[in-house]
């Protein structure tokens, strides 16, 4: 919040965005005590689609660098994508690789390939008679390990002090420090320009460590247009005399 | 008499102070800002219709809380 009252945040931002905001999660007071509550700022395409995230409370200068780096990121994309034709999704998630390499020395494989998803009316599908739940969280993807030259100076970056500072395993069964942006890009290099819906619950719950709240989530995603009420019995009938 | 005159007034004042929290709008646009510098449309998908049509990118803010009343965000 206090970043988003800076001026110069707000003209970039209005400038380069429309901006909405949701609420997703709870928190609560007790004895005039705020306890939990968060807040995860996403920059998209117009689609909806995540190219970048900004997780928990920042200053002023690092919401407005992530800023300029997404609109930076996204000429420069739309550039090399004329040139080479090399997919938007595969660049920006090369990116975001290179920025968890470089800042937080650690090497990771941009996923650049999505498995195609499951159809909603396929007979293998599950669907969840309440509705439409909250998407799983997602399985990060895994860290190769550090990288030799800029772990160093990642280090001496004071890794451990990051916000929300976790550890990580890599493949190789080391274990690394990562605050809550290094998690970001490490989940956006296998899942940048996927749909919102698809990643707020990791960053909230695997992330922030918040848990959602499904409410707000049924709201926006109605789909009462497209549901039916099934009543078993008779559907067991008609399939019978079929 | 008077503690009547001070419910009333206590009930006032409780009613006035969301409804200020909710119209807190920008000085120049009159658009809505909820005590920030950012200009904030409405759902998700309206801003992802607007940031079409202006060709733009869309920003969206996930919060805990209640965001057009500061004091529970």
């Amino acid at each position: 919040m206090n970043a988003l009252a800076n001026p110069e945040v707000g003209s970039f931002i209005n400038k380069n965005f429309v901006s909405s905001f949701q609420k997703v999660a709870t928190f609560q007071i007790v004895n005039g005590q705020k306890q939990g509550g968060n807040v995860a700022a996403y920059f998209c395409a117009p689609d909806g689609r995540v190219l970048h995230c900004v997780a928990g409370p920042v200053d002023a200068a690092t919401m407005l660098r992530e800023a300029k780096w997404v609109v930076d990121g996204v000429k420069k994309a739309m550039e090399e994508n004329r040139k080479t034709e090399v997919p938007f999704k595969a660049l920006f998630r090369r990116w975001h690789a290179e920025r968890l390499r470089q800042e937080y020395g650690l090497v990771i494989e941009p996923a650049t390939f999505d498995a195609p998803a499951p159809r909603e009316d396929d007979p293998l599908t599950y669907n969840d008679p309440t509705g439409r739940p909250v998407l799983p969280v997602l399985i990060l993807p895994p860290i190769d390990g550090p990288d030799v030259q800029f772990r160093a100076m990642a280090k001496e970056a004071a890794a451990d002090a990051a916000p929300g500072a976790n550890v990580v395993a890599c493949r190789k069964g080391g274990r690394w420090s990562l605050g809550n942006q290094g998690r970001v890009h490490q989940l956006m290099s296998a899942y940048s320009m996927s749909k919102i819906e698809k990643v707020y619950a990791t960053v909230f719950e695997s992330i922030l460590g918040e848990r959602v709240s499904t409410k707000p989530v049924i709201t926006i995603n109605a789909r009462d247009g497209e549901r039916r009420s099934v009543c078993l019995t008779c559907e067991s009938k008609a399939a019978a005399q079929d | 008499m008077s503690k009547s005159i001070l419910t009333l007034f206590l009930a006032a004042f409780l009613a006035a102070v969301p409804a200020r929290a909710a119209d807190e709008s920008c000085g120049k646009c009159g658009k809505q800002t909820y005590g920030t510098s950012v200009v904030w449309s409405g759902s998700p998908s309206e801003a992802a219709t607007k940031a079409k049509a202006e060709e733009k990118l869309v920003f969206v803010l996930h919060v805990s809380g209640h965001f057009e009343d500061p004091k529970f965000t």
